[in-house]
């Protein structure tokens, strides 16, 4: 049984759609108030990496578990590889079927770990599904290797550091050979080493192995890399493109209270000074050339 | 600054400080290494350091959490385990909040919370009151959510209760550990924005343990470095973060526009070192474009 | 400092007993038990302390550790042999000091009680508890109890409830250290002032370590779900426990070791219950 040996990038064709979805937390009287998500409207595609971007409390984890049915809109659609996982008669084999398609990490590191045992940890999944024994050992061993864990295989979880932990976390949800990973802000509540390991193996999973990549954050720097950024503004839909296109509306991120990156801050802040500048610069290489540029010309 | 100012300034001292974990197991390791450092008084110090240099066990010892194994910790002249009985005393003093304090809420109303650490230290009804609406708005707290539970705000809100139940106390030296983790931009600057105020408004000494280089370049006045168990380099703020090699050796990342700086550099350009803020950029490169210098306006 | 305690103490290890299966060891432990209560004659007493030693030695684990183990329980020990010297009566009074009355038969029965619950613990610590580590128990029971699934019992999530509480012992213990070094850097004292003052000192711990409690249970349910848990039905296991030869190795042992209690018991000389 391989495990992504092939790398599946279909590009345009879609994976997820979502259609007007509405979702809110409370209901009086059936009728919903505190709207946490109006109206969404979004595709990912076969391949992509989409990064979601909001300010806490924006709706963006909400999003997320919308994608793996453990919640369920108020209203609208979504279409999960062809299939409407939002109709009623969604049977449970269904749901979870969905939910081995859709695989999701979590921020908090501990709080996802089951088992006493690295190894029965990221076996967890597959028994769920009922894989047989020997199976579940190579799904196993490919995905600690896969995330570089494979000598912690029989370690205790709680001795580990957090970045360590998100690894085995994302292991286990390799070993379901899930479609789609939904990462919800998975690098929150880990110092810069745990942050950046987690965020290598993520870009891993999606150039090498092609899987289909959501992940949620408000870091910016995690987005850059990105095929896509989308973002969320108090439940809204307010950007769907290219993080160079998102990145450099800096006035309006800045209104919606995200940050851009120090270079493309600068190039932005030279302009209001009346410096002519791109402002959809994203790497240090581009900004320097561009100021090199722009000093040579004066001289 | 008059004599008896500097005096009760809230200066910390450290001599000859060294703590070992695990003392006598397989795993003892030496946590702190012989340190001599003081803090300045009346101003905001930046603690750095990769994780495990030992800075959230520098940041115990300073309040008597923990006790060193060799070496004294003065605050403001007095070493604090001269009377280990008042160790109490000492806790008032020299304010400590940890990561993530939001955890440690426990009371019916926010009040009644922030109100804990004013009430351990036997002060009158009064006072504890004053001190209670006082910290909640150096936090941004709005009056109106005193008096709801704890568990009823979002995790930013409680976030800041947390602080201002230390703050509450009107420590002189104020320690935070990490107290931006997990936070959105708006997040961040909120609380280091406020702490800033509470600084210059009381003129102690404010101690930050940070991972965030862009972080402490705006808000910090000096910083120390810690690497392995010791102080690796500490100095005003514009003299740490020129020495980028240091701090990469140190195990940290320099800011995001400092490595702009020093490609624009390694390609000819003459720049002066000082420039760790977009700020500070931004005003330089309009000097070097020789572009009359508008104010910048305003977001 | 509370990050100490070690539980279960269980020392990793390659001794034939650390090697057994678990259910098998389950099985001995019951077989052991059983023994020691059957022991009756000096004779399967004096086979009952060769038993339990020779199993000391196949453990690899250091005698002193197994006599540390039995420290909780001097007390009872103590306290079981006085009873028995000072009141039991028999035939052979051996000395008498006024109203005290001393007899052989007492000072027997104290003897043997003190064996029994001394080798009845080495015995099942050495068996079980040193040299199985907690979840090997737990998996070891929730494989042996399987048949049980049939009549309804709900051993599956009896054992996923025993895993998960081993798997987070040390985060909460982690987690309570912090939060009290938190409310003790806000003024918290635990260690001075009356009982009633000591306790409402924990309330401020308690009940942080409640909610996070809580807050934990409901997101790894979450992402329990996540990962299509849906109880034990359909459920495989990726490590299937398997006997060996040395486990029937052991159970014979055990066996005969029984066999050779009874048959001393019926037909050995000497004193007896």
């Amino acid at each position: 049984m391989q495990l992504y040996d092939i790398p599946v990038r279909t590009m345009n064709q879609p994976y997820i759609q979502m259609k007007n979805v509405c979702f809110s937390y409370n209901t009086e009287d059936g009728r919903p108030t505190n709207q946490v998500l109006k109206n969404i409207t979004l595709t990912i595609n076969r391949g992509e990496f989409v990064a979601v971007l909001g300010h806490n409390g924006s709706g963006k984890s909400t999003l997320a578990k919308l994608l793996n049915l453990i919640l369920l809109p108020d209203s609208g659609s979504i279409i999960i590889d062809g299939k409407e996982v939002t109709s009623p008669d969604l049977s449970d084999d269904e749901v979870y079927e969905t939910r081995r398609h859709v695989g999701m990490v979590f921020q908090n590191p501990d709080n996802q770990l089951v088992a006493t045992v690295v190894e029965e940890d990221v076996a967890f999944g597959p028994e769920n599904l009922g894989i047989p024994p020997a199976e579940i050992r190579a799904r196993v061993d490919k995905a600690l290797e896969l995330v570089g864990m494979s000598e912690y295989r029989r370690h205790s979880p709680s001795r580990l550091s957090g970045g360590q932990k998100q690894r085995i976390a994302i292991a286990g949800i390799i070993a379901m050979l899930p479609d789609c990973i939904v990462f919800d802000e998975p690098t929150a509540m880990l110092d810069p080493s745990g942050r950046a390991e987690v965020m290598n193996i993520i870009r891993m999973l999606n150039r090498d192995r092609g899987i289909t990549v959501l992940h949620i954050t408000h870091n910016m720097n995690e987005a850059i890399t990105a095929d896509r950024v989308i973002v969320i503004n108090d439940g809204e839909l307010c950007m769907d493109d290219t993080p160079r296109r998102v990145f450099s509306q800096v006035a309006k991120l800045h209104s919606i209270g995200l940050d851009v990156p120090q270079v493309t801050e600068l190039l932005y802040e030279l302009g209001l000074c009346g410096v002519e500048l791109p402002v959809d610069v994203l790497t240090y290489e581009e900004c320097a050339d561009l100021l090199i540029r722009k000093i040579e010309e004066k001289k | 600054m008059n004599q008896e100012n500097s005096n009760s300034a809230g200066t910390v001292e450290l001599r000859g400080v060294s703590y070992i974990y695990g003392r006598g197991t397989p795993f003892e390791k030496k946590a702190i290494d012989n340190i001599n450092l003081t803090f300045e008084p009346g101003c905001i110090t930046g603690l750095i350091g990769h994780t495990g240099s030992g800075k959230s066990t520098l940041v115990q010892l300073l309040n008597g959490l923990l006790k060193p194994d060799e070496g004294r910790i003065l605050v403001d002249g007095v070493d604090i385990w001269d009377e280990p009985k008042k160790q109490n005393k000492l806790r008032f003093k020299v304010g400590l909040v940890f990561q993530y304090p939001e955890y440690q809420l426990f009371e019916e109303t926010v009040r009644r919370d922030i109100a804990y650490g004013p009430s351990n230290m036997k002060l009158s009804g009064e006072e504890i009151e004053r001190r209670v609406v006082e910290s909640a708005k150096f936090c941004g707290l709005d009056e109106e959510l005193l008096d709801k539970s704890p568990f009823e705000l979002s995790g930013g809100q409680r976030r800041r209760a947390a602080i201002a139940g230390v703050i509450a106390m009107e420590p002189r030296v104020l320690i935070l550990d990490e107290p931006t983790a997990g936070l959105d931009p708006m997040g961040r600057e909120d609380i280091l924005g406020g702490m800033r105020s509470y600084q210059r408004a009381r003129n102690s000494t404010v101690i930050i343990v940070s991972h965030s280089m862009e972080d402490m370049a705006r808000y910090s006045d000096r910083i120390v470095v810690m690497k392995n168990g010791r102080v690796e380099a500490s100095g005003g703020r514009t003299e740490v973060f020129s020495r980028s090699d240091m701090l990469i050796g140190a195990g940290l990342d320099v800011p995001q526009i400092t490595r702009l700086w020093e490609i624009l550099k390694g390609r000819g350009i003459e720049l002066p070192d000082d420039v760790f803020t977009v700020e500070r950029a931004c005003e330089v490169l309009l000097d070097l474009l020789r572009t009359d210098l508008q104010t910048v306006k305003g977001r | 400092m509370l990050k100490d305690i070690t539980l279960g103490q269980y020392f990793p290890g390659n001794s034939p007993l650390h090697r057994a299966d678990p259910r098998m060891k389950l099985i001995l432990t019951l077989v052991e038990i059983t023994a020691v209560f059957l022991c009756k004659n000096m004779y399967s007493f004096i086979l009952l302390i060769a038993f339990t030693a020779a199993l000391v030695i196949m453990s690899r684990i250091p005698p002193r550790m197994v006599f540390r183990g039995l420290k909780p329980i001097i007390f009872i020990i103590a306290f079981t042999a006085i009873i028995n010297i000072f009141w039991t009566k028999g035939d052979n009074l051996l000395f008498e000091f006024g109203f005290i009355k001393v007899y052989f038969e007492g000072v027997m029965f104290a003897v043997f009680m003190i064996i029994r619950i001394v080798c009845l613990l080495a015995g099942t610590s050495v068996v079980l508890t040193y040299t199985t580590s907690p979840i090997a128990i737990t998996d070891g029971l929730e494989q042996l109890l399987a048949p049980l699934k049939k009549i309804k019992l709900p051993v599956h999530e009896f054992s996923m409830m025993m895993t998960i509480a081993l798997r987070f012992i040390p985060t909460l213990i982690e987690e309570t250290d912090r939060i009290m070094s938190a409310q003790k850097a806000r003024g918290a004292d635990f260690t001075s002032g009356s009982l009633i003052d000591r306790a409402k000192a924990l309330v401020p711990v308690l009940i942080p370590l409640f909610v996070s409690a809580f807050r934990r249970a409901d997101e790894l349910a979450v992402a329990m779900e996540c990962r299509c848990y849906r109880g034990g039905d359909g459920r495989t296991r990726m490590n299937v426990l398997r006997y060996s030869a040395l486990d029937f190795v052991l159970l014979a042992v055990f066996a005969l070791f029984c066999a050779a209690v009874l048959l001393i018991n019926r037909f050995a000389p000497g004193f007896s219950l």
